[in-house]
């Protein structure tokens, strides 16, 4: 927060901090950014069956000034780029971005001209949710990971209004992704894992395909 | 912008009413722009404002362009089905099928495909059909202010999500009609499933009835909105519910029809006003309509295969819970390794370099619920598509939007372009 | 909810309802598209028809192009009230192959070629229930069209939309801007010259190459 900037070094505020990343994670407000298929999903984990409003998140605010958290929800065109930017540089700080789906995360699989290859090239991104389109409980999953990271961050650092990703990322080293910071079950075999799925979905399977 | 040429005005305080008197006309340019609450999807909207009356609609679109036609050229003719599906993202089973119909009348064997893949297609399709019309009408509510709409729409579509799911193992964006037929046969029980969906579909349509229909705040926010006529509807190109909704009784199920769907008994819904409310009854009396041709789809479900007979076409995986999880099933792996050549060269050169497309340009449509969703698919004889465009009625119908909006409010807009039921994926591509 | 006054089905007795399927395919598609056939080719005498799958296919010139179309939403047996479709397709220049057979694609030809674009417009008549499709060629380096807005309004945002990716200009169309990519963009997408733009993928310590750069 931006107290402990201005205090002299090493004063910390330990339960003043856990109180406010609580406060912070308890309602966050999303804004209304989906832009293709993934947000037919993400209206889907906000209507009644999946239930947003039990994290008090269901006030998508239309407005990015009034709201803290952008679901980049769908695949960002070239055309789309210069507005999410600006969307996110509206947003008052401190405020997050989940990129959802694998469009928003690394272009997806559309690896072509018309696609920017991750909105992270664009804004920072505190969460990403891959799937195409991710299952509302994927993004439920996502959505309480970033509120683990919330509750523990201490400082948010964000780039100025106009300021470039590399620009960013020099000036505050700030450094993106980690594998936690990635939704999903937390099993996925490695590469030279493999492991047994029927042990894993317990012993009926979803749906029985027929042979 | 070039100013130098536009009038200039001194205005110091007092005499600020002068401003406007002077200008000749009193119009602002407002942008409706790409990231709002109601309109549907990143649809940029330019209006020209006197007051609140809106004078023309210009809308701007490509914040959705993805390339799927250029992606589509680089990869075999069956792959194309995962790209295509992602169009029109409300209606999956109908950007899939529209493609597999042109692949197939390509490669001539649209009278091949099987019996119960034609029917297992119009049973999903029509499913998807009553999905896309919660969610337009869902949405159309939401955005008009009736949020338990929204939340009614989405709870019935959760039922077929369901469906969907227990099938092709995707809620949405499915890829599992391919050229040929389906690509996986329903798991036992599924028709027991339908009928019990589609019964309680009934009753819970039932309730968005009583929430909208003779809700006088609905009605009067609806009726008398983008009227449009048949003349202009023909001049735009306008096409399926709202094109019904203005007297028309054009179906591509009745006109030009495929997958059999002619041989099933339902009927057109056409309503006269032309208006927003008259296509919101159009949609909910569609509804009812596709839940008969569901109904009488899964009486004539009966065994046989989903994929068509020729295996240079066939798409070969038998897909089961396997080993190494969802894969090719056991007994399949051990045919094609330990018993019949024949059959592991078909498996290997279909999913490597698919099958090879003879060449020409067919244009196969399907009625989509926004209205006629066709692909133009050219082919130079090669295993990859040479050119495909897919035409999708809600580019067209954006199109439209200056004759909708004359006369209009700014509120108005809003009801008017949620009627027409524009999916930005499908306009962009 | 079907007992709701408003979501009644009009009450049409039996035999209409027989009538009115039994008018809507009494004529089948064969039978029309020979009927559209005849009827263009008495109209526009030096006319190409082509048929493939069942589907025609009327070959005309840019400058002959309007008085068709016209003559196909104006004349009473073809009344083609909609134009649902306009597209291209981009041929380049330079020798590419021709495969002979329908199926195995062999023998192969060359085929030299001067780089054209084909505008391909289709049509559909509500009364009717047929279609059309009409074809004009260009070439790729001077490609012009009159445009059809004056005909159908729809061809408004469809020929534009071949002009953003394309690069066709429709002469005579009230707003030709690019209409997808952003205003400055620089070139048509969807010809064959310009590139897929993809970037090669790192995953897992393996790099993939963009799709149009791999073997297979």
């Amino acid at each position: 927060m931006g107290l402990e900037a201005r205090l002299p070094q090493g004063v910390l505020l330990t339960s003043v901090e856990k109180l406010v990343g609580w406060g912070r994670a308890g309602s966050l407000w999303p804004a209304t950014f989906g832009l293709a298929c993934c947000a037919v999903e993400m209206m889907a984990t906000g209507a009644a069956h999946y239930d947003l409003a039990r994290f008090g998140m269901e006030v998508f605010r239309a407005s990015p000034r009034q709201a803290d958290l952008m679901i980049v929800a769908g695949r960002v065109s070239q055309k789309m780029a210069p507005i999410v930017r600006n969307l996110y540089d509206q947003m008052p700080e401190p405020k997050w971005a989940i990129a959802m789906g694998v469009c928003a995360s690394s272009g997806g699989m559309f690896n072509n001209y018309a696609i920017v290859q991750g909105v992270d090239h664009i804004i920072p991104v505190d969460m990403y949710v891959p799937g195409c389109p991710p299952r509302p409980e994927m993004l439920l999953d996502g959505i309480l990971k970033l509120h683990e990271k919330i509750k523990t961050e201490q400082f948010v650092v964000r780039p100025r209004k106009g300021e470039s990703m590399e620009d960013f990322r020099r000036r505050t080293g700030w450094e993106g992704p980690k594998p936690e910071d990635v939704a999903g079950p937390d099993n996925i075999p490695q590469p030279g894992e493999r492991h047994d799925l029927h042990q894993v979905l317990g012993s009926k399977a979803v749906g029985q395909v027929r042979q | 912008m070039d100013l130098s040429s536009a009038p200039e005005f001194t205005v110091v305080g007092a005499d600020w009413q002068e401003l406007p008197d002077a200008v000749e006309d009193n119009l602002m340019v407002i942008n409706m722009g790409p990231q709002h609450p109601s309109t549907h999807g990143v649809l940029r909207m330019v209006l020209t404002l006197d007051g609140e009356n809106v004078h023309d609609c210009q809308p701007v679109i490509g914040y959705l362009h993805t390339g799927i036609e250029k992606n589509l050229e680089y990869r075999p003719w069956t792959q194309g089905v995962t790209f295509v599906t992602r169009m029109d993202y409300l209606s999956p089973m109908f950007n899939e099928l529209a493609f597999c119909l042109a692949v197939e009348k390509l490669l001539g064997i649209t009278d091949d495909v099987p019996e119960r893949a034609q029917t297992l297609r119009v049973l999903m399709t029509e499913l998807n059909r009553v999905s896309s019309h919660l969610v337009a009408i869902g949405t159309g509510g939401m955005e008009l202010g009736a949020l338990s709409a929204m939340l009614y729409g989405f709870r019935e579509r959760e039922h077929i999500l369901d469906l969907f799911e227990f099938v092709t193992g995707l809620r949405m964006n499915h890829a599992w009609i391919r050229p040929g037929g389906v690509s996986v046969d329903v798991p036992d029980g599924f028709e027991g499933r339908v009928r019990t969906v589609i019964a309680e579909l009934r009753d819970r349509f039932g309730e968005l009835n009583d929430l909208l229909t003779d809700n006088p705040i609905w009605i009067e926010r609806n009726t008398g909105i983008g009227k449009l006529t048949a003349d202009q509807c023909f001049d735009y190109g306008i096409t399926g519910p709202v094109l019904r909704s203005v007297g028309v009784a054009h179906d591509l199920r009745r006109s030009a029809p495929y997958c059999g769907i002619d041989s099933y008994d339902f009927d057109v819904v056409t309503e006269t006003a032309g208006d927003s409310y008259a296509r919101y009854v159009v949609r909910m009396r569609e509804l009812e309509q596709s839940l008969r041709i569901a109904e009488q789809a899964v009486d004539r479900l009966s065994p046989g295969p989903v994929m068509v007979a020729d295996k240079k076409i066939a798409w070969p995986a038998q897909l089961a819970l396997g080993p190494d999880g969802l894969g090719n099933a056991k007994e399949y792996i051990q045919k094609i390794m330990g018993e019949s050549m024949e059959a592991l060269i078909h498996h290997f050169k279909l999913v490597t370099e698919g099958f090879v497309v003879p060449q020409g340009t067919v244009y196969a449509a399907v009625e989509s619920p926004r209205g006629e969703l066709g692909a133009h698919a050219t082919s130079n004889g090669t295993n990859k598509p040479y050119r495909v465009h897919m035409r999708d009625p809600s580019f067209v119908h954006i199109g439209a939007l200056p004759a909708l909006a004359k006369g209009l409010q700014v509120a108005d807009i809003i009801a008017a372009v949620a009627s027409m039921d524009p999916v930005m994926g499908g306009v962009d591509r | 909810m079907t007992d709701h006054p408003r979501m009644q089905v009009p009450d049409v007795s039996a035999q209409e309802k027989l009538n009115q399927i039994e008018a809507s395919v009494s004529i089948t598609l064969d039978q029309r598209t020979q009927r559209v056939r005849d009827r263009l080719a008495s109209a526009f005498r030096l006319l190409t028809l082509e048929e493939f799958r069942g589907e025609l296919t009327a070959v005309t010139t840019p400058n002959e192009l309007l008085a068709l179309l016209q003559f196909c939403k104006t004349d009473p047996e073809l009344a083609c009230e909609l134009l649902t479709d306009v597209t291209g397709v981009h041929w380049p220049g330079g020798t590419r192959e021709h495969r002979a057979q329908e199926t195995t694609g062999w023998p192969t030809y060359s085929v030299e070629d001067e780089g054209r674009i084909d505008v391909l417009y289709i049509l559909l008549s509500v009364t009717h229930g047929h279609r059309l499709r009409v074809r004009v060629s260009v070439p790729d380096d001077a490609a012009e069209v009159p445009s059809a807005v004056e005909v159908y309004r729809s061809a408004s945002m469809l020929e534009r939309e071949v002009f953003d990716l394309m690069g066709v200009q429709f002469a005579g169309h009230p707003r030709l801007e690019r209409l997808f990519m952003p205003e400055d963009w620089v070139g048509h997408p969807l010809r064959k010259d310009y590139p897929l733009g993809g970037v090669a993928v790192q995953y897992k310590g393996a790099t993939v190459p963009p799709p149009d750069e791999r073997q297979y």
